[in-house]
């Protein structure tokens, strides 16, 4: 019995050194300029930094740009993997294990080895310095379509037999069928999506140019270059950056749980 | 495809196919495109041309920001080839991928800055426009001897210098006070500054402040107490970094470490930011330039600091380095003659606009040195380098200085070594220059570029 | 079946819905699954492997970062061997891979054995272990910048009453590789338990209580019952923190925001290091060829590690 007493109380320890760092971080940009490295309770509260990041820098316009390429993004992406996961995990077809190891080996590929030729491509493209630029080829990553996959294989296949039988095809299986069932899943990975989105740096730092199309981590990145002496401020900007993602986590984080499970992450 | 990013719901099939594979195909087509890039848009005449930059117009919208923002429209009002400014943070500008990717794809700028460090590495890539024919006799002649020449090659001038930027040692008048010190203990060599960085030295302060972060900026404050010892990186085509010199001025830089009176790793922007070290306490003394006068002016207006000349090694004689950086033009890009005349007309006019326009960015919106002598007159006119810390800079500082070498990556990555192992890593000097004098020697056997200075 | 609504939207699967003349089942199945993989297979070979193809045929050339390319054969790979730099930072990111992998291993491992089970406050304890991995890399470095500040930051203020006070613990060498190993998992250890918390509810009970009712210990059920049921799980975390311990966002973006590759190259990752050689000193050819070898020894180990577990379950239906 004591050992049940006790694995909560640490685990509710750990818990709070887990959040201490970001806690402290809400702490210090609440505290005036002059105490930012105080080691304390603040002594006066502020909202001054806070208030200065959104109305002095274009912070609701990086935090704009950021939802748009984050949402499009994820409806785009989640639909065109779960597409591709469904064919990949359901149907037979010449060479599928050669197109499922060739789009597993894309996990082996990272942005900062492919900058340069992939900068090259969105050239080609006509995507410089655009939304779509933002967009496009962010929708692509083999992660998503191997979550949905295993997910796929779970499902038991007289659910889609019965839609075979009432002699639909196979979009109508896919879309009647397998996609509504899919919900759970597709919740989790819409956070998790997001979330990565949300926090790029390198691709949106090295395909935009024009101000007005800066995401919120160049807007946060900037903000060190130019404030570098005014910890309040960074911190207030750091905070403005990570307040959206922690609702939408908080808001998606049950789902994150059961939908990995029954994804079957095994 | 580009163009396309509608709901979900509503995607066709079709024109995904059609979409990629016209992405495809595109693609396919642009696989020439590694040999193509670069000269594609080369010498034209477009009507608009892009300036990045690092001041403006940022978001706080401070007057160096406002000083960039002024002098286009100004040249905007006047002229069909427009000037369209793109700021990029400092930071990512100097260490970011962006100026890089940019040039690599033949997306370069129009016009752009680049400090010393950088020069060669652009002459050599064939990207700088000789500006000489948009530059009038009488405006090369207003520049002080030896700035035109360090952005030369063959007698051509391939960029126009902005300011003068010398180093030198900030103080702090109440740190000294705290640890009940006077100005007769501001150090004057090496030796001295870590005794008195020692008394000044406690549990909230480090007594003196060197620039930590390795990158080209770190090795242009150093290069200083190279040269105090009559030492060079390169002599006659060869490297001369194994000398005495080098190695005592490692040693030096790797002793405040070693002693506990420097930090390991400076707050803010680093090195340059006094405000942020300095100007916070956390430093008594720290290694930075003429710039940083006017940013405590704006930032940190209260806090009393002095200056003096970088202290020297027993034996060695005064020495600081002199940065500053530069306007250039793409030769690569949409309009380089035009871009030329913008950069001739921005720094180099010698109207009464144009000496204004410079006597503002040098003693008004930034504290510099003006690189040419019609400003410095116009300066010195309205008393800008009469008293403080600027006279000191002019009087005493300036004239002990010589210009920021223009080393390519291949000699500044073995110094860069060198210095980061020695402050910070406990290395031997002696070792660590004749490590790197090897890899330079290596380098400049093979080098065939413009003669490295 | 098909609404008419729908119909243009959707052609080609519809094609393959339908009986056609001539058109085998089997046949109508393969096209659809085709129409259902083109636009993520054409966004994958487009936006990667078209990019890492190019970025293998530039390692052939000599590149000046301005458009000028000179082939030079296998010259890249023949530099390889006399560059100590590339060497060290190897060196930097093996000791990363195998300290942060194991460790971030057994953390992410032990909280979700610790949040498995349900007690009072159990939803905001996993929320408190994921939180980091919310946060933008852009602000962990921002944060940890802040904490670490010498003598004045956070952690300085709490252990000066050690004698501690003045640890530089991101300016010293033998520490700063330590310390992003630290931030590393503090940020990664959130999203490893959740998935092996997935892992873990598919342990069923039924298997763990009826090993408890035959008196095995805690080891006991722990060893025979969950640890072989976790094995795939295990294999994935392991092969992907294994691939962002190589060149994903904590062996670039991290080390990136923290320090630059400092001090005296101790956090010079080598991903970091083909970075620099791209960007830096416009080298893009020897980048591309390192960032061959990089990839070759990435799917050499990926390898290794599928053989000797058999838990990859990749190819199976």
């Amino acid at each position: 019995m004591t050992r049940i007493r006790v694995l909560p109380i640490l685990a509710h320890v750990l818990a709070i050194i887990a959040v201490a760092p970001l806690l402290w971080i809400l702490i210090s940009a609440l505290k005036p300029a002059e105490d930012v490295f105080n080691f304390g309770w603040p002594s006066t509260w502020t909202l001054d930094n806070l208030q200065y990041v959104l109305l002095k820098i274009p912070m609701p316009r990086f935090m704009l740009n950021s939802a748009i390429v984050s949402v499009t993004v994820t409806v785009i992406a989640l639909f065109f993997h779960s597409m591709a996961a469904y064919a990949l995990a359901r149907l037979r077809f010449p060479g599928r294990g050669i197109i499922f190891s060739g789009i597993m080996s894309t996990l082996l590929v990272s942005l900062p080895v492919i900058l340069v030729p992939l900068f090259l491509v969105a050239k080609q493209l006509g995507l410089l310095d655009s939304y779509a630029g933002l967009i496009v080829p962010s929708i692509f990553h083999a992660f998503g379509i191997f979550l949905l996959r295993q997910y796929y294989l779970n499902i038991p296949r007289e659910l889609e037999e019965a839609a075979d039988l009432d002699g639909c095809g196979y979009w109508r299986r896919y879309w009647s069928v397998i996609l509504p069932l899919s919900r759970p899943v597709l919740a989790s990975l819409s956070v998790l999506f997001f979330l990565a989105n949300w926090n790029a740096f390198l691709w949106p730092l090295t395909i935009t140019r024009n101000p007005d199309l800066r995401v919120i981590q160049l807007g946060v990145s900037g903000m060190q270059g130019q404030y570098a002496s005014a910890w309040n401020l960074i911190l207030a900007a750091a905070v403005i950056a990570a307040i959206p993602t922690v609702v939408v986590f908080v808001a998606g984080q049950r789902r994150l749980v059961d939908a990995m499970k029954t994804t079957g992450l095994k | 495809m580009a163009a396309t990013p509608f709901p979900a719901r509503q995607l066709s099939r079709r024109s995904v196919l059609r979409g990629g594979l016209g992405a495809f195909a595109a693609t396919a087509a642009g696989v020439p495109l590694l040999s193509a890039c670069g000269g594609n848009e080369s010498g034209g005449n477009a009507k608009e041309m892009s300036f990045w930059n690092f001041y403006g117009p940022s978001d706080d919208q401070g007057p160096q920001s406002k000083w960039f923002v002024d002098t286009v429209a100004e040249w905007n009002k006047n002229n069909d080839v427009k000037v369209k400014l793109r700021y990029i943070p400092g930071k990512d500008y100097l260490n970011g991928t962006t100026l890089q990717t940019a040039f690599q794809s033949g997306q370069g700028p129009d016009i752009f800055l680049i400090s010393p460090g950088d020069f060669l590495r652009y002459y050599n890539g064939g990207v700088l426009q000789d500006l000489g024919s948009a530059l009038p006799d009488e405006s090369k002649k207003d520049y002080l001897p030896g700035l035109l020449e360090a952005r030369s090659v063959d007698g051509k001038v391939y960029g126009l210098p902005m300011e003068i930027e010398p180093l030198a040692m900030y103080y702090s008048e109440a740190a000294f006070e705290s640890a009940g010190l006077s100005e007769a203990d501001l150090p004057k060599t090496w030796d001295q500054t870590i005794a008195v960085a020692q008394k000044l030295t406690n549990s909230k302060r480090y007594g003196v402040m060197f620039e930590t972060l390795p990158g080209y900026y770190q090795n242009f404050t150093w290069y200083p107490f190279m040269w105090q010892g009559d030492g060079n990186a390169i002599k006659d085509g060869k490297s001369a970094f194994d000398s005495p010199a080098a190695v005592q001025a490692l040693k030096f830089w790797g002793d405040t470490i070693k002693n506990k009176v420097a930090p390991r790793k400076a707050l803010g922007d680093g090195g340059g930011d006094v405000v942020s070290n300095l100007g916070s306490g956390a430093a008594a003394m720290q290694q930075s330039g003429i710039w940083a006068v006017a940013d405590m002016r704006t930032k940190a207006k209260t806090f009393k600091y002095g200056i003096i000349p970088l202290p020297t090694p027993a034996g060695g004689s005064a020495a600081t380095d002199l940065g500053g950086w530069a306007f250039v033009a793409n030769s690569k890009g949409k309009n380089p003659e035009a871009a030329a005349k913008f950069i001739a007309w921005a720094l180099g006019s010698t109207d009464a606009a144009g000496v204004e326009r410079q006597r503002q960015w040098n003693t008004e919106v930034k504290t510099n040195l003006p690189p040419r002598k019609s400003v410095q007159q116009a300066a010195d006119a309205k008393g800008a380098f009469a008293d403080g810390a600027l006279k000191k800079f002019v009087s005493e500082i300036a004239p002990t200085g010589k210009p920021e070498p223009r080393f390519p990556p291949e000699v500044y990555q073995p110094i860069a070594d060198a210095i980061q192992a020695c402050q910070l890593n406990a290395a031997d000097p002696a070792k660590a220059a004749a490590d790197a004098a090897e890899k330079i020697d290596t380098f400049l056997k093979t080098y065939q570029g413009a003669p490295i200075s | 079946m098909v609404t008419t609504t729908a119909a243009p939207s959707k052609p080609l699967v519809k094609a393959s819905g339908k009986p056609r003349a001539g058109m085998t089942r089997k046949r109508r199945e393969a096209l659809a699954a085709y129409a259902f993989l083109a636009p993520d297979t054409i966004g994958l070979l487009t936006f990667v492997a078209i990019p890492m193809v190019l970025a293998f045929g530039v390692a052939f050339f000599k590149v000046d970062g301005f458009g000028n390319y000179q082939y030079v054969g296998l010259a890249n790979y023949k530099l390889m061997a006399g560059d100590d730099q590339l060497w060290a930072s190897l060196r930097v990111t093996a000791i990363y891979v195998v300290t942060f992998v194991p460790i971030a291993f057994v953390v992410s491992f032990a909280l979700a054995m610790l949040v498995r089970n349900h007690f009072k406050g159990i939803g905001w304890v996993r929320s408190a272990f994921f939180l980091p991995n919310v946060v933008s890399l852009v602000v962990v470095g921002l944060i940890w910048q802040f904490l670490l500040v010498d003598k004045r930051g956070a952690l300085s203020k709490i252990l000066a009453p050690f004698g501690l006070g003045d640890v530089s613990f991101l300016g010293t060498p033998s520490l700063a590789l330590g310390t992003y190993v630290v931030i590393s998992v503090w940020f990664l250890m959130g999203y490893q338990m959740l998935v092996f918390l997935a892992g873990l509810k598919d342990v069923p009970k039924e298997l763990e209580d009826a090993a408890q009712i035959d008196g095995a210990g805690s080891w006991q059920r722990f060893r025979y019952v969950i640890w072989p049921l976790l094995r795939p799980t295990s294999f994935f975390v392991v092969v992907n923190s294994t691939i962002g311990a190589v060149t994903g966002l904590q062996a670039f973006d991290l080390v990136f925001v923290l320090t630059k590759g400092g001090p005296a190259r101790a956090t010079s990752t080598v991903v970091l290091y083909i970075y620099e050689q791209a960007f830096t000193f416009n080298n893009m050819g020897y980048a591309a060829a390192l960032t061959t070898v990089v990839v070759a020894i990435l799917v050499i180990c990926t390898g290794l590690m599928f053989g000797v577990t058999r838990g990859g379950r990749f190819d199976e239906d």
